[in-house]
This record gives structure tokens, sequence and C-alpha cells, in this order.
């Protein structure tokens, strides 16, 4: 049973519930509203409804399987920068399960706090960016399937989910800069002005690289689709032929998800909170949110692209074993962060415009060279 | 040749890594990591922490010379009646105005005072940081640690037993007594030179009266002054010798003092203050105590 069917069977049993209940109300009432009554019931029970409500319940059972994985994402990230750093990290909230609820207790603190906006800020901008960002983030999350069997889709065919959903996610995950630029300038504040150009010139030049090295994956798959992409790496992960690829786009992922080596738009010690500097409550506490969003988008766009998606052992279910990858990446992500200092703004661009557009170039070039020989 | 070296990428973020790793391993797996959880775990303070204070009854002569030494004027000294020891005087401390600078435990001049690690100390009420000298007793605390502060053995006079033998003198292999006489007085009186003293302790075993005993004294870091006696004022009431808490002060008679009385008899002759610096504590209570201004002492206060 896949996510489709487990959903549409909630749906025409509800649907079914109801309508009985209807009918049996119609029964009692004069002609006209019997009239009624059967014709909201024959629509309610119609298929384009059922598939619409199918849908609704779908994206619901999917960002809530992401936003329990980012709790656990930044539980990981406030215990790794703990340990690492030689103190205990989250501790007393939810004592048993090792600090677990400190992010959600946060969430409430933060929810109570009072929401300011700067007297000479641009106030629609004020309000979009944040809309956009956590609204460009989250939809990531509805092309990303877990496995053949979760995922968003219309049909109960299993594998059958948004065609070119890796495309869509990778223009869903670079409207950010887009965001944040709106945010920096509409603060009406030079720090948060320059943490968003600086964001700007960040993600675009690391965009291209990322890219690059996505669509060597693509040309090994020939396909767009998340499913086929995995399917192909049946035999062998792609980040054993696609070496260069791999760290280039891990390397990129860092430098989108604005994390320390890359978070020149944030520094601490030269912009006081970068661009979310003006932001407070549970904007600011969005904000925080969404880039947890994000490292999970890229650990599973890593994942899917390079790690061999959901395909593991039969002991352990698919889902699962795309998450361990996930969360793997993750980790490895946050052991790097809390390992090295934070790159100057003039090094990071030379980086990646010298260093990582080269190296994407010729990943693409072995992909071709694969590709072409037969042998992938 | 560019003198720097250029880091490679390895150096750069692998070497820093396996560092962080190793430090992950260590405080997630292995161990635990550094922080003292204060409320469940408590830090190992070091023995010389200055917290609250504790009073040793029976070590404590009631000099005062803590609530002299105190910069913040917290101590004060308290008459207390005690089944053993009778009636005392003890400092107490208010450590609302303490800033636990530890100078009442270096001063002391027999270590009763000692500053223990405890350091929850707060409370609701500004009285309850009064602590009286009963609050702060504990006569067993200095059993509990090493003591820290320089001992030295020297021999300290009994001069009502002393019978001016001169054999302490002769015995002295550093040749730092000297027989002094005391003024307006037919004794004599040895007079140490502690500077030069070794501690070899002859004296006391020639003396034959067992005036001279070696006793461990502490030496201290401040420089108490000394009183000296203006001879010309002193009435002989031996208020002084009644208040010094060491026991330093002995009233000596003065012969060709004594008044002709009516009936051709002679009366009792005057007496005089004699001073035994070794013993002295320099508390100031004798200067104090004099109603004749006959003490002097520079830095006391009346």
């Amino acid at each position: 049973m896949n996510l489709f069917e487990f959903c549409h069977g909630i749906i025409h049993w509800l649907v079914d519930l109801v309508n009985n209940l209807w009918y049996w109300l119609g029964d009692f009432l004069p002609w006209y509203f019997g009239d009624l009554f059967t014709a909201i019931g024959d629509f309610a029970a119609s298929e384009g409804h059922l598939l619409f409500m199918t849908v609704l319940v779908e994206s619901v059972v999917i960002i809530v399987v992401a936003l329990i994985n980012v709790l656990n994402f930044l539980w990981i990230f406030r215990k790794l920068s703990g340990r690492i750093l030689d103190f205990y990290g989250p501790y007393y909230v939810g004592y048993r399960i090792g600090g677990w609820l400190q992010n959600l207790a946060d969430g409430v603190k933060l929810f109570t706090k009072e929401i300011i906006t700067p007297t000479k800020a641009d106030r629609l901008g004020f309000l979009l960016a944040p809309v956009i960002f956590v609204g460009s983030s989250v939809t990531i999350l509805a092309v990303i399937p877990l496995s053949a069997n979760f995922g968003l889709s219309t049909t109960s065919e299993p594998g059958e989910y948004v065609s070119a959903g890796a495309l869509f996610a990778l223009a869903a995950f670079s409207i950010a800069p887009f965001a944040i630029l709106l945010a920096g300038w509409s603060s009406n504040n030079k720090y948060t002005l320059i943490g968003g150009m600086r964001s700007a010139a960040q993600m675009m030049s690391y965009e291209i690289p990322l890219l690059l090295a996505a669509a060597s994956v693509f040309l090994l798959a020939g396909s767009f689709n998340f499913v086929d992409i995995v399917d192909a790496q049946h035999d062998m992960w792609f980040f054993i032929p696609l070496f260069i690829g791999f760290v280039v786009f891990l390397i990129c992922l860092i430098a989108e998800v604005e994390i320390i080596p890359f978070d020149l738009p944030e520094a601490e010690a030269e912009l006081v909170e970068g661009w979310t500097t003006e932001y407070g409550g549970m904007r600011f506490g969005l904000f925080y949110m969404t880039t947890a969003v994000r490292s999970y988008a890229g650990g599973a766009l890593a994942t899917a692209f390079f790690l061999g998606g959901w395909q593991g052992p039969w002991f352990v279910p698919d889902e699962i074993w795309f998450l361990i990858k996930a969360y793997i990446v993750y980790t490895v992500f946050m052991w790097l962060t809390w390992s090295v200092p934070r790159v100057r703004i003039d090094q990071m661009l030379v980086f990646g415009w010298r260093r990582l557009l080269p190296l994407a170039v010729l990943n693409l070039l072995i992909a071709a060279a694969l590709k072409s020989g037969g042998w992938l | 040749m560019d003198a720097r070296q250029r880091p490679k990428p390895t150096g750069i973020v692998l070497k820093p890594m396996r560092r962080t790793g190793k430090q992950l391993a260590r405080t997630l797996i292995l161990g635990k990591p550094n922080t003292v959880l204060y409320p469940e775990e408590k830090l190992d303070l070091p023995q010389i922490y200055r917290g609250k204070h504790v009073l040793d009854f029976k070590k404590c002569i009631g000099c005062g010379n803590c609530v002299l030494v105190c910069p913040n004027d917290c101590m004060w000294l308290e008459k207390v009646e005690d089944p053993e020891l009778g009636k005392i005087e003890r400092p107490g401390v208010d450590l609302g105005r303490c800033l636990f600078c530890g100078f009442c435990a270096e001063v002391c001049p027999t270590v009763a005072l000692h500053m223990t690690t405890e350091f929850e100390l707060a409370d609701r009420d500004r009285d309850n940081l009064r602590l009286g000298p009963l609050d702060i007793r504990d006569d067993s605390f200095g059993e509990t640690f090493i003591e820290e502060r320089q001992k030295r053995l020297v021999p300290v006079l009994d001069l009502s037993k002393c019978t001016d033998c001169e054999m302490c003198a002769g015995e002295c292999p550093e040749m730092c007594i000297a027989m002094m006489p005391i003024e307006n007085t037919d004794r004599k009186k040895p007079e140490m030179n502690l500077a030069k003293c070794l501690s070899h302790g002859k004296c006391a075993e020639a003396c034959p009266e067992k005036a001279l005993t070696m006793t461990e004294v502490y030496e201290s870091y401040f420089d108490m002054s000394e009183p000296d006696l203006v001879l010309e004022k002193c009435s002989g009431c031996g208020a002084c010798a009644r208040k010094c808490p060491s026991e330093a002060i002995y009233m000596l008679e003065m012969p060709g003092t004594e008044k002709t009385l009516k009936g051709g008899k002679k009366g009792k002759p005057k007496k005089r203050a004699v001073f035994v610096l070794e013993k002295c504590v320099g508390c100031g209570r004798c200067h104090k105590a004099c109603r004749f201004d006959a003490i002097d002492m520079p830095g006391v206060r009346k």
C-alpha cells in the first residue's frame, strides 16, 4: 500500500460515513431539501473531489513527517554543537529523550514574543520576505519522495510522482535568495542589507556548480524524475563514478543552506545577525526552522542524486533508508560546521568561480564520457 | 619564493574535523562534557577557596585582630557564655558586608578562624546574614585539612617562673638571648632576638624552672604594632594584664617605691607592666584598657 491508496482509503471512508448521515438526515426533511442534500452528497462522492481531498491529506502527511524530521535535525544541530564544544547541549527539557523537546519549548516561547516591524521598514516587503522564504522552502518537500511508495502523487500507481521533480526541487531551492535580498532591503538596516547582498552573491555563484553537478546526474540517469534517478543507481551509487561531482554538490549545498564555513550572510562577528537582524518573535523562529527545512531538503537531494536514494538491504524499510542517508549527510555537515572557521567573502567567491565551476564542468564531461561510452 | 606555506585543502578541512571528531567521541560516547550541572553537581573547590567563615572556639583567644584588620568593618566581638570555656569574647561576621578577602583568617594569630568552601550564602532576609559567633562555631574544622600557614618553633617565656639564672643565655648556640635588666626593678629578663633564633631548643632544655617552652608560633604577613610603656604614667593598676588575651603582660614590683605608712610599716611597692613581646599578638587591647595613656601603640585607635 502506498501513500495515495492509504489517504484515498481514509477519505473514501470519511465521505461514506458523512454521506450516510447526510442522506439519513435528508429523509426527515421536505423533498426540496432532500434533493439539495443528495446533490451535495453526490458531489462529495465524485472522483474529482475525492482526488482533491486525497492530495490535501497527502500533503499534510508529508509536511508533518518533514517537520518531525526538521525537529530531529535541529536537535542534532544543537546536540552536536554542544558535544563538540564540550558542553551538554539541550538537556533538561525532555530529559529522558536527550533534550529533544527543547526546540518545541523554544517554539512556544517564540510564539509568545511580540512581533516588531521597524518604523522605517518597507512593510509589504518585510512581511512578504518570510512568506516567500518559508513557502519556497516547504515547496521543495512536496516533490521529494521518501520511497517509491511514499510521495505526493495523484494515482495509485507506485512511483508516479511529479515528472521532472528533481528539476522542480532545484528551482524551488533557488527562490530563497530573492526572499533574502527582499528581507535585507526592506528591513532598512545596513547590516541586513549587507547580509542580503552577500547572500545573493553567494547563492548566485554557488547555484551554477550545484546545477552542473546535478546535471551530470540527470545525464547518467536520463531523467528528471526522482524514481528514475534512484532506479538508475541500482547497480552503482552515483557518488562512485561522479565523486568530484558529489564533493562539489555537497560544498555547494553548504553554501546554499548557509551553514558555517559559508554563513557569510549572517556572520555574527561582522553583521549582527545578518539579514534576519530585524526579525523577531516567531518570524525569526520561522527563519530558523526554514534553515533546517532547507538542510533537510539538501540532505534529501544529495541522498537521491548520489547516495542511491532509498536503496539498501531489505531488512530496513525504504523510507528509513532514505532518512538514514539524509541524516548522515546532515551530521557530516554539522561536523564540518563546528570544525572550520568562516571564510572571507572574496575567498568564497574565488573558490566558487575558479575552483568549483571548472570541477563541475570536468565532472559533467566525465558523466558524458561514461554515458557515451556506455559504461553506465 | 613566498616564505609563507600554502596550507593544503586537507589541512584546512580534514585535520580540524579529525580533532573535533575526537572531541565528539570523548564527550558523547566515552565520557561526558566538561560542564558541571550546578544544582545537581557542584564544582570541586580548592581548599583555599574563601567562602563562609568557621571559628574554632577552643583555639580562639578573643584578641580581636580579625575585627581590627577587616577592611569592611563587618566583624565584631561578642560576649558569649560557654559552659566549657566560661565568659569569653568571640568574633561574629556580617556576610552581607563581607568582601571575602580572607584577611581575618590570615591575621588570626592562633589560626582559629578559617574560610570554608561553602558558597551558597544567599538569604531573603538581611538580618540572617549577620552570623554571630555561635553560628560560625565549628571546633573540629581545623583537623579536616592540612594547615598551610608557616609555623615556627620559638622559645616563649613565662616571666612569673623566671629566676634570672642566665642559663638560657649561656646555652644558646646562636647567642641570641641577652639578659636585659628591667627598668626600675631588680629583675632581669631574657630578650630573644628572634631573627637569629634557629629553634635549637637548648634554652628550654637548660631552663631549671621550665619557664621557657618551645612553642609553635604562626608567622603573619601582617605587621602588627607593639605596645610601648611610658613608665612615668603607669600607675600599676594591672588593667592591661587582665585584658591581654595572650597573657603577655606581667605586673612586676618596683622596689624602693613603697610608701611609709603611719605605723612605720612599709606598704606594698608600686607595680609596673612588663611586656613579653614574643607572646604579643598586637591586638591593642592593653592600649585601649589603659586609662592613664601609659601604653603607646602606633596605628591603633583608642
